[in-house]
């Protein structure tokens, strides 16, 4: 979502300023498609995503994040990286200091109104397929950096967040709103004439 | 008119290339923010 709401506000700026949207070359792109294997296959693949252990779904997400840090590090010439990377600094860390899983509270996961009741999970196990784990704020290092926040009760999508989640949405904004107002000279991707 | 279609095709080529280059950029985008993300959605 935070990707069509930056091609939007990015896309208004460059017609406000009768500029074109002019997205900043990446380095390393390759990275990230190497980076999200692991995390596809453990998270979002249907076949794989439940039969994958804990273990291996920690190892697969921790190894995948600090790719993605790598390239956000050899892109961070565009500042809005820097915001980028802060946030996925945020969140491995949580994530590594709680078992290689994101935190999250039985508190935060009954305001999602999940499908399976919340006594079917069980403390300290993976949620379904996710990238989160059920633990209390008690057991939880850096509790503040979990997903602790939820959007609200009129929004029609479900969602737990972290603050880390917050400024990776806020950079991939700012990232696309800058590409509607850069110039022609900064060697960018045009998509339009 | 052969000059009219080669610009005209060398054009065409350019507006692809960068249309695929932009493309590229945002599904790396879309990729970054889905790999660095932990969010927990309401449907597991």
């Amino acid at each position: 979502m935070a990707v069509i709401i930056g091609l939007l506000v990015g896309a208004v700026r460059a017609r406000i300023g009768k500029r074109p949207f002019l997205i900043p070359d990446l380095h390393a792109i390759w990275l990230v498609l190497v980076a999200f294997i692991p995390q596809w296959a453990a998270f979002y693949l249907p076949l794989t995503r439940r039969a994958v252990t804990t273990e291996w779904a920690a190892t697969a997400l921790i190894s995948s994040q600090a790719i993605l840090l790598l390239f956000a590090w050899f892109n961070r010439r565009h500042r809005a990286f820097w915001v980028l990377g802060l946030g996925l600094i945020l969140n491995l860390t949580v994530i590594v200091l709680n078992g290689g899983l994101m935190p999250i509270s039985r508190e935060t996961l009954t305001k999602l109104k999940l499908d399976a009741p919340i006594t079917d999970w069980q403390m300290g196990s993976r949620v379904g397929g996710s990238k989160d784990i059920l633990l209390s704020p008690a057991q939880t290092r850096l509790e503040w950096l979990s997903d602790r926040f939820v959007l609200p009760g009129w929004f029609p999508y479900k969602a737990a967040f972290s603050l880390g989640d917050l400024l990776i949405a806020l950079g991939a904004i700012w990232l696309l709103w800058e590409s509607g107002g850069l110039k022609m000279n900064k060697k960018p991707n045009q998509i339009t004439s | 008119m052969k000059s009219q279609l080669f610009n005209m095709s060398v054009k065409a080529s350019r507006l692809n290339q960068q249309h695929v280059r932009a493309a590229l950029a945002i599904g790396t985008l879309i990729l970054f923010v889905l790999g660095a993300g932990a969010p927990m959605t309401g449907n597991h």
